[in-house]
This record gives structure tokens, C-alpha cells and sequence, in this order.
């Protein structure tokens, strides 16, 4: 009967209304209205303003060389961060899992740091490096702790992993220790059974068994390394200079200091979504493909 | 079915709610000014500052205005003051402002915010109010358009040049330098007593910052006075203003290390300890430096910039001020209290419980000793106006100083980087 199906659909919209109703008001009306402005010179100000076509996004991709380079940063931020977090995650998930009585309690420590917000972390890290170290080097002899860990650009970077990874590794950790805790036992002993040591074991049994947490975890590091806002705000500031400014800043500094324009920094987000949804695109159809089922 | 149709109307009625909200609250706002009474005219006035901290100040003044207003014209007047955060006061009054829900008062930076509020459209010209009148000569610029109508009253304003620490001065028997060459000498006596000369603060980059104000604000005094009427033609280019690197290298070159790791609450307990005699600061830290030592003595001077001891100026600038949305519908109990701010009587208690400088002959208080020492040079006409460098260029001279300081770009770069933003500011406010 055709009513059914109609019927159908209208449990379905009232199910999901609440909360479509509720994602649409604050989440899907000014993502678009903020695409609508990226073609515009809005000032955030002004009450006119005008269409001006693809011209912020010709401008941020020629003219604007410190988008640019915020964009490259960002871009060597991501490539590191995505590696160190899994790799750092991952050990220590089959560190903890190889544990017996202590599992809860390593596990709690490693998590820790996820549970402090990212700024409050920075700023706790800022103290570190600013006052900790270079005393802990007066008092010792390890001289090479007293550096400019977040006022030289060279350093800072570094610096900016260090904190990001300190606070981020624990929940992917989580993740990996889910999908370790997955794998059946069985498969494993038949491994050893036919003469694989432990590493073999893991390449050949565990790895290919928790893709599917591994490619989660790719996403969701790939997806906040691109966004990192917070580390680099509390640590640096992006300075000195715009050294080690990070893209988000670069739209945050653009829309809401210099000139206000709006418009412009609509534009940079806009870009900044096209990389992120081609990036994460690209990232779970490479890897979906790779996942096997027990 | 019967569930299909409950389900809806519970959606439909969510939805009203939330509606419901808006509405009232839209209902609420419009109150205000329309209703008349026969006998007392209520008024409700909405204001915007963003100064939380002076909640208390700002309560009592309201409330003895609320009194005058009924007594001298049988208003009841409510008011509505919001006080945010002065971080996120510039969004929220943007967003009011933007979607016509304006304060009827609102305050804003007078150089950084008046100039884009005019041009928008937001402001109420004040020109021809009682208060114009009492405004110190030196103030009113500052609260003028470039074409020549004031709109806002000014609250805070700041004389400032760098800060100095008077016990290691008057220890040394030296007194604040009038040259570039006097700085010098005055460097090299308090290193060869091992006094650091300066503290060094440039994590933020609003400090190094300050130089621009200071520097490009004497060498347009002394001579280059059409320089920014030239750059918003895009005619000029701070090659011209090149020669404030030379104290800016002094400086670095005297200073206290890992700069760019301090900012301006560690300056000034750095400045506070006696690490450094001169600190690169306005007199706004005075509260966080005489919390970490109350006995600091410390006077405010004017940053020698080259050999010309005339060039050696205090700057003079408005900040925070009160202009009247040019919508409000209760626009003459708003200009009543605009102009209630310098109340011959009133104005005098109210400046002085904020701690504000003087701005007005009619304000009799006794200052702080480091506005007292500006007050002094002012008094000279030893100083200038703060000149009106568009916001964004000054974001970029700290971004670009802070990067010279590091070492990573060269003095032409930063000055070219300046050219380029005052070139985008003109572009995106032609």
C-alpha cells in the first residue's frame, strides 16, 4: 500500500525532528549561511555588503602569503601528529594490554591528561616551559633544558607536539585498547600454534584484526590536527610572529582582529573544509577497504 | 495513527515554545519607549559596558541618575546594564547591533572602534550636547570624527610612554632621558652598575606593539604631520618612520632574554622585582605591579626616539567611551545621561571612585603619582594625540616586531608587511 510507506516517513521525521530541528538551528543554518558570506565582502559590521564571486578564495590562495604558510604548518603539523598519536597510542595500548593486575591503573594514568581541557593544559605547559626548565637546568647540569622551548620558532614546534600529544594520545589509546580487546583469543593461539613468534603475530593477526579501530583513529587524528586551535593558542599565541601560527588561527585572526572581514575569513573556512572533507574523504576509502572481519 | 498525531503535535508544540521565547523576549525589549503614562513616563534604557570589574561604581552612578531623572522630569527610568567581558564585549555588540537589537548606550574604544561605528552607521552625533563643552581640549579629539562631529563621551583615557622604576633611578641619580643619545649613556650607567635596563615582554603581541603608537605618534608631531592622511591614500610608507627601529634595537639590545616568553602580567612582576629599570608599558599595569609589591615607586615618561629632545612626547589617547545607538527609541533619556556622565556635581565622585584620569575641567581629584607625572609633560605640551593607525596595522606591527625581535624577518620586511596591511585596510574601507 502506498500510504504505508508515507506512514513511514512520518514516524521517521517525527522521530529525528527534535533533534534535526535542533542540529539545523544551530549547526546546519549558519554553516551555510557562513558559505553564503564567503562570496561576500562582509565586514561583520556594515549592513551592506556585496557578492563579490570567487574573490576570497582567488585572494587566499595567491595573494595572502601568511594564509599560505599558516596552511603549510598546519599541514607538517598534521603529518606528525597523525603518526606520533597512533604510533604512541598504539604502544601503549598493547603495553597496557599485556599488563595483568595494573591494566586499570596504567590505563587511568595514560588518560588522564584527556580529561584537563586542551587550553588549561597549555597554559600548565606554558609554565613548564617557561619556569620549570629552565630552573630544573640551573639546579642540574642538564643545560640543554634551558631553551626558549615556545619563543623560538625552531623549538616551539616541538614544543606544540609535545603538549598535543600528551593530551592526546590517551583517548585514542582507549580506542586501540577496545579493538585489541576484540581480537579472539582463538585466532591468535592458532598463530602460535603454527610457529609465529609474538611480533608476527601481531603484524599478521592483531593489526589486520583492529583496522577498523585504527581507521577511526586516523580519522579523528587527522580531523583535530587540522583543527587545533587551543595548544597553539595557550602555548604560543602563533608567534612570535606568525611562526607558528596554525590555519584556525589565521581565519580566527583574520575575522576577528586586523580588518574584520568576514567574508574573507568565511573563505579560509571554506577552504579549510574542502581540505579537511578531501583529506578524511581520501583517508576511509583507502583504509574501509583494508578492514577484515573475524 | 493516534500516535503519529500526538508525536506531531508535540513537535509542533516544541517548536512554538522556542518561538514563544523569541517572541517574548522581542516583546519585552520594545516596551520600553512606547509606553507612555499619564503621570510618570516610564523609561526603560539599555546599556552596554564592558567593564565589569567597576560593576559597583557603575551601579551607584546609575542609581543616583535614576533619582535626578525622576526628580527633575518625573521619569522612571530602569536601566539595563549588561557588563560582559571586554574579550568577547566587541562580538556581542556587533551581533546587538547587527541584528537590531542595539543597547541604547553602548561603550567602545574610542581610536580602535569609533571610526568603523561611524562609518557604519551606528552612532548618534553628540556634537551640540552640554558635555562637548567641558571636555578638556586635549580629550576631544579623541572622540571626534574625521569629519568633525563628536560621539562619545570619553571614560578612560591613558598618557603614556614607558614606565620606570623611580628607586633604581633616583639610586643612580639619573633622571628620564630627553634623547636618544641620553638613553644610551642612561643604559650604559645602569649596566655598568649590573641593572639590567630593560624588561623585555613580547609574548603578546600587543606589546611590541606599542612602539608603533609611540614612535610613528612623535615623528608625525615632529614634522611628518600629514603622514596619516597620506597613508590612507595609499601615498605613504612607513620607510619613512624607519628610525623608530633605532630605539626599538636599544632596547632589545638592553633588555632582560627569552622575551618572547614573557608576557605582560610575568613583565610586570619582573618589573615589579626591580629586574629591569624600564619596562615598555603603558600605565594600565599600575594595578597588576603594585599587587606584586605595594611600595613600587614608579613614573611614567616619554620614550626618547632620536636626537631631537622635542620629539620626546607622551601619548595621549581615549579608550573606552560612551556613544548613543543612533536607533534608540529613548534617545533623550539617553543624551540625558550621556551628558549626566559629566555632571558638574556628580562627575567628580564617580571619575574619581573609577580611578580614571581627569578629562574635564570640571574633574578636581588627585591623581595617581604616575599620571601626575604625565600631567606634567602634558602641561609642557609635551604631547600628542594618539595617531589614528587603523587597528589592524597595529595587530600587524606586534606580529612583525615580535618576528624581528626572533630574527626572522628584517627591518624592510616589517615595514613593508605595515604597507601591505594599511593597504587592505584602505582596500576594505574605501
Amino acid at each position: 500500500m502506498p500510504t504505508k510507506s508515507y506512514k513511514k516517513y512520518i514516524s521517521l521525521f517525527t522521530f529525528v525532528a527534535p533533534a534535526f530541528i535542533l542540529y539545523a538551528v544551530f549547526l546546519l543554518i549558519p554553516t551555510i549561511s557562513g558559505m553564503v558570506y564567503s562570496f561576500t565582502d562582509w565586514n561583520g559590521l556594515n549592513r551592506n555588503y556585496d557578492f563579490i564571486g570567487f574573490g576570497n578564495f582567488v585572494e587566499a590562495l595567491t595573494e595572502d602569503p601568511d594564509f599560505v604558510g599558516s596552511l603549510l604548518f598546519t599541514l607538517k603539523y598534521v603529518v606528525f601528529m597523525v603518526v606520533l598519536q597512533n604510533v604512541f597510542a598504539l604502544l601503549l595500548a598493547v603495553f597496557i594490554e599485556s599488563r595483568r593486575k595494573t591494566k586499570g591503573f596504567f590505563r587511568t594514568i595514560f588518560f588522564m591528561p584527556n580529561m584537563i581541557s586542551t587550553i588549561i593544559s597549555a597554559f600548565m605547559w606554558t609554565f613548564v616551559f617557561a619556569q620549570v626548565l629552565p630552573q630544573l637546568a640551573e639546579k642540574t647540569a642538564l643545560t640543554f633544558l634551558d631553551q626558549a622551548w615556545i619563543g623560538d620558532p625552531k623549538v616551539s614546534f616541538f614544543s606544540i607536539l609535545t603538549v598535543s600529544l600528551w593530551n592526546g594520545v590517551g583517548y585514542m589509546m582507549i580506542i586501540y585498547l577496545a579493538g585489541l580487546q576484540g581480537v579472539p583469543q582463538s585466532l591468535k593461539e592458532a598463530a602460535r600454534i603454527d610457529g609465529a613468534n609474538a611480533f608476527q603475530t601481531f603484524r599478521n593477526v592483531t593489526l589486520p584484526m583492529i583496522t577498523h579501530a585504527i581507521t577511526i583513529c586516523f580519522f579523528l587524528t587527522l580531523n583535530g590536527a587540522f583543527k587545533v586551535f587551543e595548544v597553539v593558542y595557550g602555548l604560543t599565541g602563533g608567534g612570535p610572529g606568525r611562526s607558528t601560527q596554525v590555519i584556525t588561527m589565521n581565519i580566527y585572526e583574520e575575522a576577528f582582529s586586523n580588518n574584520f572581514r568576514y567574508g574573507y575569513a568565511s573563505a579560509k573556512s571554506v577552504i579549510l573544509f574542502i581540505i579537511i572533507l578531501i583529506f578524511t574523504f581520501i583517508q576511509i576509502q583507502v583504509m574501509k577497504r583494508r578492514e577484515v572481519e573475524a | 495513527m493516534k500516535k503519529i498525531v500526538k508525536g506531531m503535535m508535540i513537535t509542533a508544540l516544541a517548536a512554538t515554545v522556542l518561538a514563544g521565547c523569541g517572541n517574548n523576549a522581542n516583546s519585552t525589549n520594545n516596551e520600553g519607549g512606547s509606553t507612555g503614562g499619564g503621570e510618570a513616563k516610564s523609561v526603560k534604557l539599555k546599556m552596554f559596558i564592558a567593564q565589569p570589574r567597576f560593576k559597583e561604581q557603575y551601579d551607584k552612578y546609575i542609581a543616583a541618575f535614576v533619582a535626578k531623572e525622576k526628580a527633575d522630569k518625573n521619569i522612571d527610568v530602569s536601566v539595563q546594564l549588561e557588563m560582559p567581558t571586554s574579550d568577547n564585549a566587541a562580538q556581542i555588540l556587533k551581533t546587538r547591533l547587527a541584528s537590531n537589537d542595539a543597547p541604547d548606550i553602548f561603550a567602545l574604544h574610542a581610536t580602535n572602534e569609533i571610526p568603523s561605528y561611524y562609518k557604519a552607521g551606528y552612532l548618534e552625533d553628540l556634537s551640540d550636547q552640554p558635555f562637548v563643552g567641558k571636555l578638556l581640549d586635549s580629550v576631544k579629539p579623541a572622540v571626534t570624527t574625521n569629519d568633525g562631529k563628536v560621539v562619545a563621551v570619553p571614560l578612560e583615557t591613558i598618557s603614556w610612554g614607558y614606565l620606570y622604576n623611580k628607586k633604581i633611578f633616583t639610586e643612580q641619580g639619573i633622571t628620564p632621558p630627553t634623547t636618544l643619545t641620553e638613553m644610551k649613556a642612561v643604559t650604559e650607567k645602569l649596566k655598568a652598575n649590573k641593572i639590567t635596563p630593560f624588561v623585555l615582554s613580547y609574548k603578546e603581541a600587543w606589546i611590541p606593539q606599542l612602539l608603533l603608537p609611540l614612535a610613528a605618534g612623535a615623528l608625525i608631531e615632529t614634522g611628518n604631520k600629514d603622514f596619516v592622511e597620506r597613508m590612507n591614500k595609499d601615498e605613504g610608507s612607513f620607510t619613512e618612520m624607519k628610525s623608530m627601529f633605532d630605539i626599538f634595537d636599544l632596547i632589545n639590545a638592553n633588555g632582560t632574554d627569552k622575551a618572547t616568553e614573557v608576557g605582560g602580567d610575568d613583565g610586570a612582576a619582573a618589573f615589579a622585582a626591580g629586574k629591569g629599570a624600564m619596562w615598555l608599558q603603558g600605565p594600565w599595569y599600575a594595578e597588576t605591579i603594585l599587587k606584586n609589591d605595594p611600595n613600587m615607586d614608579f613614573g611614567v615618561a616619554p620614550l626618547p626616539i632620536n636626537d631631537n629632545p622635542d620629539a620626546t612626547l607622551i601619548n595621549m589617547g581615549a579608550s573606552t567611551s560612551l556613544a548613543v545607538s543612533k536607533t534608540t527609541k529613548n534617545k533623550e533619556v539617553a543624551l540625558d545621561f550621556i551628558n549626566y556622565v559629566l555632571d558638574d556635581t556628580a562627575s567628580n565622585d564617580f571619575f574619581q571612585s573609577l580611578k580614571f584620569n581627569p578629562i574635564s575641567n570640571i574633574h578636581t581629584y588627585d591623581s595617581y603619582p604616575w599620571v601626575n607625572d604625565a600631567m606634567v609633560y602634558i602641561k609642557e605640551g609635551k604631547a600628542y594625540q594618539e595617531p589614528k593607525i587603523p587597528q589592524s596595522v597595529k595587530d600587524e606591527v606586534g606580529k612583525g616586531l615580535q618576528a624581528y625581535y626572533a630574527g626572522q624577518l628584517s627591518q624592510d620586511d616589517v615595514l613593508k608587511a605595515l604597507d601591505k596591511a594599511w593597504q587592505s585596510y584602505n582596500k576594505v574601507n574605501k
